[in-house]
Order: C-alpha cells, then sequence, then structure tokens
C-alpha cells in the first residue's frame, strides 16, 4: 500500500501550474481575456514532459472527472499513430480508445466492489506550452461512482492507461471540485491527490489508494458565500456598476438635468429602493439561471452586462429615465443574475446541494453589496451636498461609459483592449 | 587557509589578462594554474583551486557560492533550465572574466583532457549548446552558458566532508570529498541539445560516442542475447533522474555482462569509461577499479530499436555499483533530430553515501 499524500517533487509542482492554466483556457471564456498574459508568462513555468493528468469533481454520490492523455505517451503506450494521425481520433478510433480505457481505469472499494465507470465525451485539444512545445491531448469524460452504501471518499483506484505499457510515465491525480469539503471555487485551482507512477524499485505498479478528507454540508455552504463575496470583489464591473447605479440617487431631476440634494431621507431612501430592486432582480434569475429553469449563452448577457453598465453611467451623466430607476435596477439585476447562475451551472451539484449553493452564493453577494454601500454612502452624502458633486458625478459617468464601451468591444471581440488591459 | 586566499587575490587579476575569452564565455583558454597550487596534487589540489575561485569573489558572490553541506542542498540539482530556482550555488553569468577563469580553472582539474570530446571537452561542449540553444530559439535569457551553476557544499577541506557541485540545463555533476579523498563522483548527468553541431569553426557532439559505443554494444549482443537484455516496457524519459535519488531497483533486467564474450564485455566497459573517465585519470583509474571487478554482475538492459537514433530507445547498465541510462528524446526545436538524456549513478556511492 502506498501512502497517499505522495511528497510531490519541485517538478509535479510546475505541472499543476501548468494544468491550472489549461484550464483556464478551457474552461474560461473571453471575458478572462485579460488573464491570458498573465497565462503567457506561467507557462512558462511548465515541464518539458508531458504526464498524464486525471481531475475530479467530488458529487454527493458520486464523482466525474477528466482525464488528459498526452498523445505521444499513449502513442508509446498502443500504437495505432494517434499521435502521429490525430485527425478526427474520436470519430475514427472512438470505440477502440474506449474499451481500451475501459480495461485500465478500474476503481473499485476496499473490500473489492467493483465501481461503475461511465466514459463520456471525448476529445482531442491542442496544448500550447513554451517549453514543452505543442503537443495533442486526448480529454475523456467520465464518471464513477461507488455500489450502494459503500465509501465514496476511499477506494483503490486502479487505473494503469499508458502506464502498463511506458515505465517512464506518470499520472497526476487531482480533485478540482468537493463541494462538501469547500473545493468549489471559480479559478481552476486543483488539489494535488497523489502521483499515479512506477514503485521502480521493487519493480511494480500497486492500484492508487484514494482516502479523501470528510467535508460537510456546513463547510460546504459557507464556501459559497466568500464565493458570492469574492465574486463581487474581484468583479471590476459588478463593482463600478453598483457604484454608477448610486452615483445620481441622492440628486433630484429636473428638466433633463440633474438637481441639488434631494435631503438626507430621501436619498438614503433611493438609494435603498434601486438596491433592494437590483438585489431582487438578480436573485430571481441567480435561482432560475442555476437550477437551468432558464438559460443563455453567456456571450451576449457578458455583452448584455456592459450595455448597463453604458446606460447607467449615461443616466448618470443626464437623467434618462427619472423616478423610475428602481425599476431599471430591477431589470438590470435580471441580467446581472444570469450571469452569477453561470458560476452555478456547471457543477453537476445534488439539488440539496445547489439550493444551499444558492443561497450561500447570494448571501455572499449581499454582504459583499451592503459592505460597499456602507462604505460609499456618506462619501456620496457629503459629497452631494458640495458645489464639486457635479463635477465629480460627471467625470464619474464619463470614465464609465468609456469602460462599458471597452468592455462591450472586448467582449464581442474576444480580445482584450488596452483600456480592459489597463484595469485588469 | 589565509595564505592560500591572499595567494588568490596576488594571483588570479593576473591569469585573468592570460585568458582569452570570448562574449559567450563558452571557449575560454584554461587560465595556467596558479603557482602554488601546482604543487598540490588530487583532492588537495582542487581544495587550492577552489579556494582561490573563492577568493576572486566579493561577499555577496561567496554567499551564492559557499553553502552548507546539507542533503537537501545536495539533491538540488536537475537536467532542466533554470525556469524556476531549482539549483543552489552562483551563476556562471554573474562572474567577471576574472572569477569565471578561476572557476574554469577549478572545473578543469576535475575533468580529463584526454579527448576532444569527453572530460573537459563533454562539459564545454554542452556549455556551448547551450549558447547555441538560445539563439536558435531566441531565448537566451532562459538557455546560455551564463545559466550554469557552481556551488561549494560545506567548506572545501582536505580533512572534511565537502561537495563541489556544477551544473545546468542538460549536464550535472556532484563530486563528493571527505579526509582528502573523492568518495562519490555522482549523480551525474549527461545530455545535450542539439547532439552535435558546429560552433566557432569547431564539431561539438559531447554525447555522440557514448550513443556510438551504446549502439554498438547492442548490435555485439547474438538474437537470444538480445531477447534476454530486451525489457518488456516502454521508457521515455530516464527512470532515475533528479528527485529520483536511491530509488534503484533491487532486482537486476537484462542480460548478465558475466555470460557475454570477451569481445562483448569490453563494449560495456567502453561505455562505462565514456562516462567515468570524463573525470580526472586518477579519479577515473579508482572508480574504474571497481566496476571492472564487478562486471561479472553488471546487467545490460534496453528498450526501442537498439540502434539509440530512434525516439524512445534506451539503455541501462545496472551493476553492483554502477547504474547508467541513457535515453533517447525528441527534439522539438530541432525537428527530425533526437537528443540524449543519460545519468550515471551509483548504488553505493551517490553524493559518497550521504
Amino acid at each position: 500500500m502506498r501512502i497517499i499524500r505522495t511528497l510531490f517533487g519541485e517538478i509535479e509542482k510546475l505541472i499543476m501550474v501548468e494544468i491550472k492554466i489549461k484550464h483556464l483556457v478551457l474552461k474560461r471564456s473571453y471575458w478572462l481575456f485579460s488573464m491570458l498574459t498573465a497565462i503567457g508568462t506561467l507557462s512558462a513555468l511548465a515541464h518539458p514532459m508531458p504526464n498524464s493528468m486525471v481531475l475530479l469533481n467530488v458529487h454527493e454520490k458520486h464523482i466525474s472527472g477528466e482525464i488528459m492523455l498526452p498523445l505521444g505517451e499513449l502513442q508509446s503506450a498502443i500504437g495505432m499513430s494517434v499521435n502521429d494521425h490525430s485527425e478526427r481520433l474520436v470519430e475514427r478510433l472512438g470505440d477502440s480508445l474506449r474499451m481500451y480505457l475501459r480495461q485500465h481505469i478500474r476503481p473499485r472499494s476496499f473490500e473489492g466492489k467493483p465501481w461503475t465507470i461511465t466514459l463520456g465525451e471525448m476529445n482531442v485539444i491542442e496544448t500550447k506550452n513554451e517549453l514543452t512545445g505543442d503537443y495533442k491531448e486526448l480529454i475523456v469524460q467520465f464518471e464513477m461512482a461507488p455500489p450502494e452504501h459503500y465509501d465514496l471518499r476511499n477506494f483503490y483506484f486502479d487505473y494503469d492507461v499508458i502506464l502498463h505499457q511506458v515505465a517512464s510515465h506518470k499520472v497526476l491525480l487531482n480533485v478540482r471540485q468537493d463541494w462538501e469539503r469547500g473545493l468549489v471555487k471559480e479559478d481552476t485551482t486543483t488539489q494535488q491527490v497523489g502521483v499515479i507512477e512506477w514503485d521502480i524499485v521493487n519493480g511494480k505498479l500497486n492500484p492508487f489508494q484514494v482516502s479523501l478528507q470528510q467535508g460537510s454540508v456546513w463547510k460546504g455552504f459557507q464556501n459559497m458565500v466568500s464565493l458570492g463575496i469574492s465574486h463581487i470583489a474581484e468583479g471590476t464591473d459588478h463593482m463600478l456598476f453598483l457604484l454608477t447605479l448610486l452615483l445620481p440617487a441622492m440628486l433630484t431631476a429636473e428638466n433633463k438635468r440633474w438637481g441639488k440634494f434631494a435631503g438626507f431621507k430621501t436619498g438614503l431612501l433611493n438609494l435603498l429602493k434601486i438596491v433592494t430592486a437590483f438585489t431582487i432582480g438578480h436573485s430571481l434569475t441567480l435561482l432560475l439561471g442555476s437550477v437551468q429553469w432558464l438559460h443563455f449563452p453567456s456571450k451576449p448577457i457578458e455583452v448584455l452586462i456592459a450595455v448597463t453598465i453604458l446606460v447607467s453611467a449615461f443616466h448618470a451623466f443626464r437623467p434618462l429615465y427619472p423616478k423610475r430607476e428602481v425599476f431599471i435596477a430591477g431589470g438590470f439585476g435580471l441580467i446581472h443574475g444570469l450571469a452569477f447562475a453561470e458560476t452555478l451551472t456547471n457543477l453537476q451539484l445534488s439539488d440539496k446541494q445547489m439550493i444551499l449553493s444558492i443561497l450561500g452564493f447570494n448571501v455572499g453577494i449581499e454582504l459583499m453589496q451592503l459592505f460597499l454601500i456602507l462604505l460609499v454612502f456618506p462619501v456620496l452624502l457629503l459629497l452631494s451636498k458640495t458645489r464639486y458633486y457635479t463635477f465629480v458625478r460627471q467625470a464619474g459617468a464619463i470614465v464609465m461609459m468609456l469602460l462599458a464601451l471597452a468592455w462591450m468591444m472586448e467582449r464581442i471581440q474576444e480580445k482584450p483592449n488596452f483600456i480592459t488591459e489597463l484595469i485588469a | 587557509m589565509k595564505a592560500f586566499a591572499f595567494y588568490g587575490v596576488i594571483l588570479l587579476p593576473v591569469l585573468g589578462l592570460f585568458s582569452s575569452q570570448n562574449e559567450n564565455g563558452t571557449t575560454s583558454k584554461i587560465a595556467p594554474v596558479s603557482v602554488d597550487c601546482v604543487k598540490e596534487k588530487g583532492p588537495a589540489k582542487i581544495v587550492c583551486l577552489a579556494e582561490a575561485f573563492k577568493a576572486t569573489l566579493n561577499a555577496e558572490q561567496t554567499a551564492q557560492l559557499q553553502l552548507e553541506y546539507t542533503k537537501s542542498n545536495a539533491a538540488k540539482w536537475s537536467n532542466f533550465p533554470e525556469f524556476r530556482p531549482t539549483r543552489v550555488g552562483i551563476r556562471l553569468g554573474l562572474l567577471n572574466s576574472t572569477q569565471l577563469a578561476a572557476a574554469k580553472a577549478l572545473l578543469s582539474v576535475v575533468f580529463s583532457h584526454e579527448s576532444e570530446h569527453e572530460g573537459f571537452g563533454e562539459m564545454e561542449g554542452n556549455l556551448a549548446a547551450d549558447d547555441f540553444f538560445g539563439q536558435h530559439t531566441n531565448n537566451t535569457k532562459l538557455f546560455s552558458s551564463g545559466n550554469f551553476f557552481i556551488a561549494f557544499l560545506g567548506k572545501p577541506s582536505t580533512t572534511d566532508l565537502w561537495e563541489l557541485q556544477y551544473g545546468g540545463h542538460h549536464f550535472a555533476f556532484a563530486n563528493t570529498y571527505k579526509g582528502g579523498k573523492i568518495i562519490g563522483a555522482t549523480p551525474s548527468f549527461r545530455g545535450v541539445e542539439p547532439s552535435a553541431f558546429e560552433w566557432n569553426g569547431k564539431k561539438i557532439q559531447p554525447l555522440e560516442q557514448e550513443k556510438e559505443a551504446f549502439a554498438a554494444l547492442l548490435s555485439e549482443l547474438k538474437e537470444e542475447e538480445k531477447t534476454t537484455a530486451k525489457l518488456r516496457f516502454t521508457f521515455n524519459d530516464l527512470l532515475l533522474g533528479p528527485n529520483q535519488d536511491g530509488k534503484f531497483p533491487v532486482e537486476k533486467q537484462g542480460i548478465k555482462a558475466g555470460n557475454l564474450s570477451g569481445t562483448q564485455q569490453k563494449q560495456v566497459k567502453k561505455a562505462i569509461e565514456l562516462y567515468v573517465r570524463d573525470l580526472d585519470t586518477e579519479t577515473a583509474n579508482e572508480f574504474m577499479k571497481k566496476y571492472l571487478a564487478e562486471l561479472p554482475d553488471t546487467y545490460v538492459s534496453y528498450a526501442g530499436s537498439g540502434t539509440m537514433n530512434q525516439v524512445s530507445d534506451y539503455i541501462r547498465i545496472d551493476g553492483p555499483s554502477i547504474w547508467i541510462e541513457y535515453s533517447v528524446q525528441p527534439s522539438r526545436n530541432f525537428p527530425g533530430t533526437t537528443h540524449p538524456h543519460s545519468v550515471w549513478r551509483d548504488r553505493k556511492s551517490d553524493y559518497g553515501g550521504n
């Protein structure tokens, strides 16, 4: 039996970085393009030896995951020119590959009871890497589950894909998601479980023993709250949108222009109404989007969010819809909620976990919004009484319009521009 | 001790004048050895030159060069380029010409000078290869002869334990001394990319000789001997590269050299010599004596085509003490060519047995 917490060599750590990057590119879409510059620098850290990687998502009763097999190494193991002729690989050799994979992935309980295993979608991707060169990988989705009443977190992962033939090969086993242990993040940090490799000393390949820590519902919920907080804290567009909504909240509109300070009570009330409407709006679509009663592709939603910022910024400059701010804020909330839901939809959570996640995520968002308002309100209150406020509001509105346009461009063109790079 | 340092200060700037050095710092002529070290021999001479080199450095540089002897420092070698801090010691690129000449004077006595492409020539060839690689890939920041490191683990001494560690991309050696004797010359990594090229009008091929010796050894084997020697598995890299210390297989695989003919055994000996005889003659003789005595119990195994010029070709020499692995790698930046990774280890005296 081997010790699970294999001491990773320095090199393995580097591969983690590489994998993390790979997933950012794969999973996140265009609005994260500003991160691509960072990715460029990070990939220089990668290791020149292509290893396999198995990523696990631990659910309530099953484990889903993704296997990444470098085609060069796979060809060493099974031939069939999988690397030399990788065009339409899945289409041509899908069945043989599936059969091969089934023979070499055999999870079982400590008592020897075999788990069920289902292979999902397979596709070939090109992995860009400055040091190893670009290499091709076969990505395989899979799901596995123990027989009923058997432990999900402690089992033998008897896995020798490629390893049955290539003695120098290594397989990095990582957990990407484990709701009950609070491992649900927006980036794709993974937690290492170990390395499946030959025991060189004894010339053996032992079944890998997986022992994952227990989690809890409370820990899962807490994590969703902090995810909600960081979603707002790190989302520059949401933060600035909120500020833009609040810029004219203290004022009264007179003849299509912003007039004087509306008074403490009216101002505060306005502000609370706007924030509440926005919250109701995004809570509603977050709920509907997360349970997938509503689904929109993320690109138009991200563009629409930029539009809401543009419109709000214009309104902060010159009143577009005075007295109807509450409805507009509510409507805009609906749009923003759909983007929040995007975070939760791909997690494959059980109903219980999903409900707790929506709740926790929303609580986190509200906490962060509240914090922001408490921070900004006194400043707005003081400033809006002075004669400088017109300047502050107009300058702020113009800056926001520019930013909104830049975001819109970025999200339509799917590539960053100098403004979005500046604030990233 | 102080006297050495004193002479070092006086002598080395003078030595600097003798050394002609090109911009890349790769093909510097070896400076004449300082007068005071000429009298010394063997490890004492190495200590003397080590101290002389150290005396050329300023305090900050000395702190980088001179470290404690610890297992963890000793294990900090790699065959990979320094794309993140992996190695310890001072970067050759941080040395001025005088200091570099002193470092090379030290390395010069550690290696042999018997053949153009072996010993000191092999080490210099590997440095040139990294400059060539850097220019070819337009990445001289990562790949250059300046990106090699030299470290003293423990104070150079003719009584106490210390290690002279040197390495960079595709190269590493670890000479461990104690009581004025060498007690370990491994782990020692040899690789190069590209495997053969022209540099300043000279042919550079640090590991072609090794490759040819292995190919010749395998071609000397009869069919049934080849079958015995062939490994069941595929090896796309070395098993016992960096961070794989002390993991020697309990069971030896392949064909026993004791069962081979005299001619075949000579080929095994020749291949071993191409690693061991990189070191100065005295040290090499000592290790060869041991390895030859153990030759009958030494095994040869291989995987791949046996020609040693195809990707995934692999050979291993595994004896009671000696361990050599050689693996043929694809070459990304020089399409259509291959490049070698190889390691010489010793089951008993890696890191001097520490």
